[in-house]
């Protein structure tokens, strides 16, 4: 210990070129499960899922008694909503009917379901470095494992990156590193929707495509590793980048607030990085 | 025994500290004012030299921000032992035991760990993100703030171990 520390000014120089070595070794190449990974991925689980249990308890409670305070307005709010939802019913079982009738006569394949694991969103990343990773109290145990896409009620949210015995990082749509094969819902214009940090873009769609703001950004399948039809975002702007457009999406997952996700037990060994 | 004791209370003091930075006090709650926990603590051993396991609870704490942050390659556990060896190579300076100078050196550590990081980056052609140098005197500022009290509470729990 005396060694390392009269020679402390060159352990760190020589430990910089260490971690700059390292770093090379980029998340493309990791193959598999790091045991140590696991290991602290379970020994943290059980006081996140303490906090979370807790934190949540508070949340709800306070929830309830804010909900109390204007459930009258709430009440009459509810009732109009019922209303029109009765109608919205009534049209969408029309086109059901009328879709199920145009499938038939277009010979339409089915797309298939996988089986879904539900899982609440227990912690988020310790670092702003790579904040765009949340913690679910879902892994191994559950059948999760690397790769498999997550995705909320409004759309996609990420994928798996680490899998703990009862927990699973998951690394979301918004991280630098993340890329999903993607197209425009209202014109089948293909593109890669990568992270930007903050938010996500649609690169590599070609120049003479029709896209304008307001456009639906779905995923295609086409990469095997999301599966077809996800809805990814809402293009806010668009600009030209070299032979390309690129065009910024909003996701229409808050992925700030994010409580409750779906994992879908989907595998792919073709894992898509932006790296 | 004491010594034992000690590093027990250490190792689940960092998987406690580590726990609060990824739940209640994560960047994605505080955004820029997340104080870094686990940094304060590695300071706290390289500071306190008669913490036995310093070098190995750093090692530990550092991989745990690695794991938990996306698995970045060593990045963190690295840039954290480096802040360790660093602080500790002065820690027998008499003024570090005063409450002022240890928040100087909690900030200029957070600092060191940032440059550090934020330099491999670079010149890896890596990503950044939104992190720029008013962000990194924030997260000093709040990690030196939230350091001197936390010091102070381990510093009391720990000497009655080492009894």
């Amino acid at each position: 210990m005396r060694f390392l520390k009269n020679r402390a000014v060159l352990i760190t120089i020589l430990l910089f070129f260490v971690s700059l070595q390292l770093y090379s070794l980029n998340l493309r190449e990791k193959s598999g499960q790091n045991f140590i990974s696991q290991v602290v991925l379970t020994v943290t689980y059980y006081p996140q899922k303490i906090i979370y249990i807790v934190s949540d308890k508070v949340m709800t409670t306070w929830q309830d008694y804010m909900d109390l305070v204007n459930v009258r307005q709430e009440n009459i709010r509810l009732h109009e909503d019922i209303q029109k939802l009765r109608v919205e019913k009534f049209e969408l079982a029309e086109d059901g009917i009328q879709n199920q009738r145009l499938k038939k006569l277009l010979d339409f394949k089915e797309i298939p379901s996988y089986p879904i694991v539900s899982a609440n969103v227990i912690g988020g990343s310790p670092s702003l470095l790579r904040s765009e990773v949340i913690i679910v109290d879902r892994g191994s145990h559950d059948g999760i494992s690397q790769g498999m896409p997550v995705a909320s009620s409004e759309g996609i949210v990420g994928r798996v990156l680490t899998v703990g015995d009862r927990s699973s990082e998951v690394l979301l749509i918004t991280d630098p590193i993340s890329a999903v094969d993607a197209f425009i819902h209202r014109t089948r214009v293909r593109g890669i929707v990568k992270g930007t940090g903050s938010g996500c873009v649609m690169e590599y769609i070609e120049q003479n495509s029709d896209v304008s703001k307001g456009d639906k950004v779905i995923s295609s399948g086409k990469e095997g590793f999301f599966p077809k039809g996800v809805i990814i975002g809402t293009v806010s702007d668009i600009e030209t980048k070299g032979n390309f457009l690129s065009a910024q999406v909003s996701p229409f997952v808050d992925l700030d607030s994010l409580e409750e996700v779906v994992i879908i037990l989907k595998t792919n060994n073709n894992i898509v990085l932006n790296e | 025994m004491n010594k034992y004791l000690s590093i027990i209370f250490l190792v689940l003091l960092s998987v406690v500290f580590i726990t609060i930075q990824t739940t209640l006090l994560s960047p994605h709650n505080l955004n820029y004012y997340y104080p870094d926990l686990n940094l304060i603590l590695i300071v706290f051993l390289a500071i306190f030299s008669e913490v036995r396991g310093g070098f190995f609870l750093t090692l530990g704490n550092g991989y745990m921000m690695d794991v938990l942050s996306g698995n970045l390659p060593g990045t963190f556990t690295i840039s954290r032992l480096s802040a360790y060896l660093l602080v500790r190579s002065g820690s027998n300076h008499v003024y570090l035991r005063k409450a002022l100078v240890q928040g100087l050196v909690i900030f200029l550590a957070t600092i060191f760990t940032w440059i550090f990081i934020l330099t491999i980056i670079k010149i890896k052609k890596g990503d950044i993100g939104d992190i720029t140098a008013k962000y990194i005197l924030i997260q000093g500022i709040v990690n030196a703030l939230f350091g001197i009290p936390i010091f102070w509470m381990i510093h009391r729990i720990n000497a009655r171990f080492q009894k």
